[in-house]
């Protein structure tokens, strides 16, 4: 194999607010890297992961102004694992509130998994503010991605995962799955509702990397991440990610064919497997579209490292 | 890529024959190892992948007496790519007709993928001829395996490659993949037949190994491989595999029952998912179940040849 591109070194921001966008809900933001430079928006995955310092580092901080935020109800965003007000839609809105509130006219749409849907509609709704995106994982929220990952597909890769993820539930329930965790996950028992998120996030974890980590699989299962990525997930899967039509991002892709964009996809992906890569490639062939063959789903793979961290630094001579 | 993945050293035979099964078929077998060693019978995939000389290199040349032999109609087996009196049964009797040419009581069985289901219809028929079994990517010819590679499974994680095989088809003959390719592989157009046989075997090919292997590939589109492999793969795939029903070979699984195994299975298999295993080993305690991550389909992925060995070096002194 040849050389692989590895990570920026380890970063800290230089500005780190809390973005009032309702009533309800308070965003936490930060940025970090060049204040003059060009802007990138991170777009976590979930939905209901939140960020993470390493997230900063797939970045050039001489080039890049980094921004990345925590989804409604997630990570540093408070009320934690709320549900209330929390659509795509508000997402969407947020973006453009913060990108308001930063004074950022263009910025780079970067989202892996879940931040691909996001970025994708976030980028059909306002191309004029997205300079480049760069997309991994992709995941467009249909009903046949939703069941590969949730009720058969996945499963016949890993059946001893698989067999913990199926034991959360009672046999007469497992029909369809994800109605079933969904009722434990809204559940005013908070036993049954932790019990169901980690049993939700420990099967997403033990699926995502080529080589399975344990440490990944060991945080997937902690009690608060577990909750908030457990339950906002399943919110955004039973209402089909609040989408008009079960194909409405690539439906929509005219929109956004002109932008300049990057495809990375993990061959062994199987929480995202590449039929969807495909057919956004195919709708999208003006999109780079990366193949990575020994590579899962994780953004954290090293061969999607690689091709993650050359499409923002191929984009790095592009104007803001 | 390295050949060194754990294997025993190349070996010459010190035996090899053709052995009449009927009036039509010869069989290609050979022995080598030790004549005095523990008798084992490499079972091969497909059907009609026939035997390479690496097979042997599964087993201690020291402590095995190494028996290999090509299936009907493929590999040195004659009348070659011939689809007639081929079937599972047929196969099992040839199995036996072998071992008692060879004076042999008792043998290991070794196969992986078809391999590993003739090795199951061969160990309910014959448990007593069976002293271990060593399989590898479990196919068991469930109508959820059947759909997995022809239907909904392989294509969602190779999109690109199955859209090379299906458009070697019409659209309109699209909505039964197998009838449409049988109907060319069988057929007398000699073109039709040798570029379904080439699709065919490339979309496997493509799919085997964790990284797609060129060497693989050009191999599966080799005339004379690829016509074997392609019709009789076919021809057992239209037949549900001469069984039954498809889930015979689970259902008389309790035949097996104390045999001692070990079923080894690539975590990334996407021909065999793991689920295959998997149920198997459920069914099947006596025999342990070891799951190489970051492996594919392939006896040659590095980490399922090292457990293939380490399993047969297990048995080596029993």
């Amino acid at each position: 194999m040849a050389h692989r591109r590895t990570f920026y070194p380890e970063i800290e921001p230089y500005d780190v607010g809390q973005l009032r966008v309702s009533s309800l809900h308070t965003i936490y933001y930060e940025q970090s890297g060049n204040p003059k430079g060009k802007p990138v928006v991170f777009v976590h995955g979930g939905p209901g992961g939140g960020t993470d310092p390493k997230q900063r580092r797939f970045f050039d901080p001489a080039v890049y102004r980094i921004v990345l935020f925590d989804q409604r109800g997630c990570g540093k965003s408070t009320p934690h694992a709320s549900l209330v007000d929390n659509t795509t839609w508000h997402l969407v809105a947020d973006m453009e509130a913060l990108r308001e509130h930063l004074g950022i006219a263009k910025w780079q749409v970067f989202g892996g998994s879940w931040g691909s849907t996001l970025a994708i509609a976030y980028a059909e709704k306002h191309p004029e503010h997205t300079s480049e995106l760069v997309l991994r994982g992709i995941f467009m929220l249909r009903k046949k991605e939703l069941d590969w990952f949730y009720q058969e597909g996945a499963s016949a890769i890993f059946p001893d995962a698989w067999e913990k993820y199926l034991a959360a539930i009672p046999e007469a329930e497992r029909g369809d799955l994800v109605a079933a965790y969904h009722k434990r996950l809204t559940s005013d028992d908070p036993a049954v509702q932790l019990a169901a998120a980690k049993a939700w996030s420990v099967w997403e974890a033990s699926t995502s990397f080529l080589y399975p980590s344990a440490e990944f699989i060991a945080h997937a299962g902690e009690d608060a991440f577990a909750t908030a990525f457990a339950r906002i997930e399943c919110h955004y899967f039973v209402n089909r990610g609040f989408f008009e039509v079960e194909d409405q991002l690539l439906r929509d892709v005219a929109r956004i064919r002109k932008i300049p964009a990057t495809i990375v996809q993990g061959r062994y992906d199987v929480v995202c497997p590449m039929m969807s890569a495909w057919e956004l490639h195919r709708a999208w062939p003006e999109a780079q579209f990366d193949i990575v063959p020994d590579a899962g789903h994780s953004a954290y793979e090293p061969g999607i490292v690689h091709a993650l961290v050359g499409a923002t630094d191929a984009f790095r001579g592009r104007a803001p | 890529m390295s050949n060194d993945i754990g294997l025993y050293p190349e070996i010459e035979p010190y035996h090899a024959g053709m052995l009449s099964v009927s009036d039509l078929h010869q069989l290609y077998y050979e022995e080598s190892g030790n004549p005095q060693g523990r008798p084992v019978v490499f079972l091969h995939g497909g059907p009609g992948g026939g035997t390479e000389p690496r097979h042997r290199r599964f087993f201690d040349p020291a402590r095995y007496r190494i028996v290999l032999f090509d299936q009907r109609g493929c590999g040195r087996s004659i009348p070659h790519a011939s689809i007639t009196d081929n079937t599972t049964w047929d196969l099992v009797d040839d199995i036996e007709t072998l071992r008692r040419h060879l004076e042999i009581e008792r043998w290991q069985v070794f196969g992986g993928s078809w391999g590993s289901t003739l090795a199951l219809a061969y160990a309910e028929k014959h448990p007593e001829r069976v002293s271990e079994m060593v399989l590898r990517g479990i196919f068991t010819f469930a109508e959820d395996e059947m759909e997995w590679f022809y239907g909904a499974g392989t294509q969602t994680l190779f999109p690109d490659a199955w859209h090379a095989f299906i458009h070697a088809i019409p659209e309109a003959e699209r909505h039964d993949l197998i009838a449409a390719y049988h109907r060319r592989l069988v057929g007398d157009d000699r073109r039709a037949r040798e570029q379904a046989a080439r699709a065919w075997s490339t979309w496997e090919c493509s799919v085997a190994t964790l990284m797609q292997d060129p060497n693989l590939i050009a191999h599966c589109e080799d005339l004379a491989f690829t016509l074997a492999f392609a019709r009789i793969e076919c021809h057992y795939f239209v037949n549900g595999g001469f069984l039954e029903r498809p889930t015979q070979l689970m259902d008389d699984i309790s035949r097996v029952r104390g045999i001692p195994g070990v079923i080894v299975h690539g975590r990334y298999d996407v021909i065999c998912p793991a689920r295959n295993a998997w149920r198997l080993h459920k069914a099947w305690p006596d025999a342990e179940l070891v799951i190489v991550e970051a492996a594919g389909h392939s006896a040659n992925e590095p980490g399922i040849a090292a457990a293939l060995v380490r399993a047969t070096d297990r048995f080596a002194g029993g």
